[in-house]
C-alpha cells in the first residue's frame, strides 16, 4: 500500500510539473515575441506597460481558463465512463452542449445580444444545458430510479435533435448572424471578462472536490451496479450526484467556451493507461493532465499558423486524435487487461 | 439662490463650449490604426490615411512595398497579441470580427470602433464619412462622398428611363443562396433600375422553384471559377426562363459586388446597368 502511494504522489507531481512547465511555456511563446528571460522579469513583477498586458490580459486568461475547462471536461469523461461502463461515453454524448450550443444560436438569431451583451452568450448556454440535464433526467427517472441505458440513449437523442434545431436556426438566420454561430460553435478559450474565468476556474476545482465524496462508489461501479450494491454502496444516489455533477462541469465549460471537442474523451483514457482504473488517483491525475493537455493545444492552436489563429478544436482532434491512437496501439495490453 | 443658479448654468455652459472647442482643435489624427476588414482597409486608401495604417488581415489589399503593415489575422479570427503589441490608437472593426475579442480589446483600453457592412448606398456614404472624422481626414471624406455621388448620378442619368427589370442575385451555390434585401449588391441592383425578385426575403436561402416561376429578366451569379460557370450552364437548361432566352446570365466579380466600398459600388453599378440593358436597343 505504502508503495502505491508513493507511485500515486509520484505521478501527481510530475503532473503538477508537467501543468507548471506547459503554462510557462505557453506564456513565454506568441505571435508577439517576448523572449522568455524578459516574460520572466515581467512575472516577477517589472516590465513594461504592452508586453506586461499581453502577458497578463491576453496569455495569462487563456491559461487558467484551458485549466479549468480542461480539467472539468475531463473530469466529466472520467465518471461518466465510470458510471455508464461504457468507454466511448464522452461529455458531449449526452446532448448536454448540443443544448448549450442551442441556446447560443437562439440567442444570435433573436438578437438578444443586443440587451444582455457579451455575458448573454454564457447565460444563453447555461440555460440550454440546464434545460436538457432537466429533461434527461425527468425522462430517464422513474421513480427514483435511473434506467442507465436510457439515460444514453435519450442522451444521444437529444444531442441529434439540438443539432437539427441548431442547422434550423442557421438556415433561418441572417447572413450576418452565421459566422457567430458556427464560431461559436468551434469552441475558443478566449474570453475577456475576468469575472467568468474565475466562476469556471472556481466551479471546475469545487467540483473536483465533490468528486473525491464519490470515488469509492466509483470504484465499486466498475464491477456492476449489483456488485457495487452487495458492497454497501446506495448506487441510485451515487449515480445521480454523479451524474448531475458531470452534467454541471460540462454545461458549465460549454456555456463558456463553446464545443471544445475531445478533450473529455481522450484524456480519461490516457491517464486510465498509464495510471490505472482506481479512481482515487484516475479522478486528480485526469483533471491536471486534461488542463495541461488543453493548455498545450491552444498554445499551438495560436502559434502554429500566427497571426492566424486555428479553432482549438483542430488541435485537440488531430493531436489527441493521433497520440490516442498511437498510445493504444503501443499499450494494447492495458486497454484489454485493465490496471 | 438664482444668483447661484445663474453662475452654475454659465459655468456650466462655459465648460461645454470649452469641451466642444477643445474637442474641435484636437482634431487629432491616429498615428497608429489597425484595420479589421478588407473594405475598411481599401477606404484607407481612398482617404489618404494609408502612411498611418500599421495592421491588416490577410485578406486585405496592400500594395507590397508596404512591408511595415502587419498582418493581424483573418477578418474573424484576429490575433490580439500582435494588434496589442502595434499599440494601435485605432482599431477599426467590422460586424464580422469576433466579439469577444472586441469586448477584449475595449478592457485593454484600446479604442475600437465597429463599422457593421453597409446595407445600401447611403448607408455606405455614411461610413465614409464617419471614418473620415475618425481618422481626421473629414475633408477628404467629404470629397470622396460627393465624387462617388456624382458618378453614381453620372451614370443613372445616362442610363435614361428604362422599363423595370426583375434580377436574380445568386452568390452561392448548394444550396441556392440570394442576395436579399439587406444586400449591398441589392442596393446596386435597385440604383441600376432592376428589381430584385428575393428582396421579401429574409434568409438567402432560396427555392429554385421559385426563381423559375418568378422568371426573372436577368440573372447575376456572383461566385468565380468553375463553381460559376457550372451555374450559368445549370440556369441554361431551364430553357423557358426569359432570362436564358435572351442569354442575360452573367458572373461578375464577388469581390467588386459584395465588397462595399464608393469605388466598388461605381464599377459594381456601371456593369450592372449594362447587364440590364434591353439586348435589341
Amino acid at each position: 500500500m505504502n508503495k502505491k502511494l508513493t507511485k500515486w504522489f509520484l505521478w501527481v507531481g510530475l503532473l503538477i510539473a508537467g501543468l507548471v512547465a506547459v503554462s510557462l511555456f505557453s506564456l513565454s511563446v506568441g505571435s508577439a515575441a517576448i523572449p522568455i528571460k524578459k516574460a520572466a522579469g515581467i512575472l516577477m513583477g517589472s516590465g513594461s506597460g504592452t508586453e506586461h498586458t499581453i502577458l497578463f490580459n491576453i496569455r495569462l486568461p487563456r491559461i487558467i481558463l484551458g485549466l479549468a475547462i480542461g480539467g472539468a471536461l475531463s473530469l466529466a469523461g472520467v465518471i461518466l465512463q465510470g458510471i455508464f461502463r461504457n468507454p466511448l461515453v464522452e461529455p458531449y454524448t449526452l446532448g448536454i452542449s448540443g443544448g448549450a450550443a442551442l441556446g447560443v444560436s437562439l440567442h444570435i438569431l433573436l438578437k438578444l445580444n443586443n440587451l444582455t451583451g457579451l455575458a448573454g452568450y454564457p447565460l444563453a448556454g447555461s440555460i440550454g444545458s440546464l434545460l436538457v440535464i432537466i429533461l434527461l433526467y425527468g425522462l430517464s427517472a422513474k421513480k427514483g430510479i435511473l434506467k442507465m441505458q436510457g439515460l444514453l440513449l435519450t442522451g444521444v437523442m437529444i444531442s441529434f435533435i439540438s443539432s437539427s434545431l441548431i442547422m434550423l436556426v442557421m438556415a433561418i438566420s441572417r447572413t450576418q448572424d452565421l459566422h457567430g454561430i458556427i464560431f461559436w460553435i468551434m469552441g475558443s478559450l478566449e474570453e475577456p471578462s475576468w469575472t467568468l474565468i474565475k466562476i469556471m476556474l472556481s466551479i471546475s476545482v469545487v467540483g473536483l472536490f465533490l468528486s473525491y465524496f464519490y470515488q469509492k462508489d466509483l470504484n465499486a461501479l466498475i464491477l456492476g451496479d449489483e456488485e457495487a450494491l452487495h458492497l454497501g454502496v446506495d448506487v441510485e444516489r451515487a449515480k445521480k450526484g454523479l451524474l448531475i455533477l458531470a452534467c454541471v462541469l460540462t454545461g458549465c465549460s460549454v456555456s463558456l467556451a463553446g464545443i471544445i471537442g475531445f478533450v473529455g474523451l481522450v484524456v480519461p483514457h490516457v491517464t486510465r493507461m498509464f495510471i490505472g482504473k482506481d479512481h482515487r488517483i484516475l479522478l486528480i491525475t485526469s483533471y491536471l493532465l486534461g488542463g495541461t493537455f488543453l493548455i498545450l493545444c491552444d498554445t499551438l492552436a495560436r502559434t502554429i499558423i500566427a497571426p492566424m489563429e486555428l479553432p482549438v478544436g483542430v488541435i485537440t482532434g488531430i493531436f489527441g486524435g493521433s497520440l490516442f491512437v498511437y498510445a493504444l496501439t503501443r499499450k494494447r495490453v492495458f486497454v484489454g487487461g485493465g490496471s | 439662490m438664482t444668483g447661484n443658479k445663474r453662475i452654475f448654468i454659465g459655468s456650466m455652459i462655459l465648460v461645454l463650449l470649452l469641451f466642444v472647442a477643445g474637442s474641435h482643435s484636437a482634431e487629432a489624427r491616429p498615428e497608429r490604426i489597425v484595420s479589421l476588414g478588407p473594405s475598411l482597409t481599401e477606404e484607407l486608401y481612398m482617404l489618404g490615411a494609408q502612411d498611418s495604417l500599421v495592421g491588416c488581415t490577410t485578406y486585405c489589399r496592400v500594395p507590397s512595398d508596404k512591408k511595415n503593415i502587419e498582418k493581424v489575422g483573418t477578418v474573424v479570427e484576429v490575433n490580439l497579441e500582435k494588434i496589442v503589441s502595434l499599440k494601435p490608437d485605432l482599431v477599426l472593426a467590422t460586424s464580422l470580427t469576433d466579439l469577444r475579442a472586441i469586448e477584449k480589446m475595449k478592457l485593454l483600453g484600446i479604442n475600437v470602433i465597429v463599422f457593421p457592412t453597409a446595407k445600401d448606398f447611403t448607408e455606405l456614404c455614411g461610413q465614409v464619412l464617419q471614418l473620415g472624422r475618425l481618422v481626421g481626414r473629414e475633408k477628404d471624406a467629404q470629397e470622396l462622398v460627393s465624387e462617388t455621388k456624382e458618378k453614381v448620378a453620372a451614370i443613372i442619368s445616362k442610363k435614361g428611363d428604362r422599363p423595370p427589370r426583375t434580377v436574380f442575385v445568386q452568390i452561392g451555390t448548394k444550396p441556392l443562396f440570394a442576395a436579399s434585401k439587406d444586400s449591398f449588391i441589392n442596393s446596386v441592383v435597385e440604383f441600376a433600375g432592376g428589381t430584385n425578385i428575393v428582396s421579401g426575403s429574409r434568409s438567402g436561402i432560396y427555392s429554385r422553384e421559385k426563381v423559375i416561376k418568378e422568371d426573372p429578366d436577368v440573372i447575376i451569379i456572383a461566385t468565380m471559377g468553375l463553381v460559376g460557370r457550372s451555374e450559368k450552364r445549370a440556369w441554361e437548361e431551364y430553357k423557358t426562363l426569359k432570362a436564358v432566352k435572351e442569354s442575360s446570365i452573367y458572373i461578375v466579380d464577388p469581390y467588386k459586388f459584395c465588397g462595399p466600398t464608393p469605388g466598388n459600388f461605381v464599377s459594381a453599378l456601371e456593369e450592372t446597368v449594362r447587364m440590364l440593358r434591353i439586348k435589341d436597343e
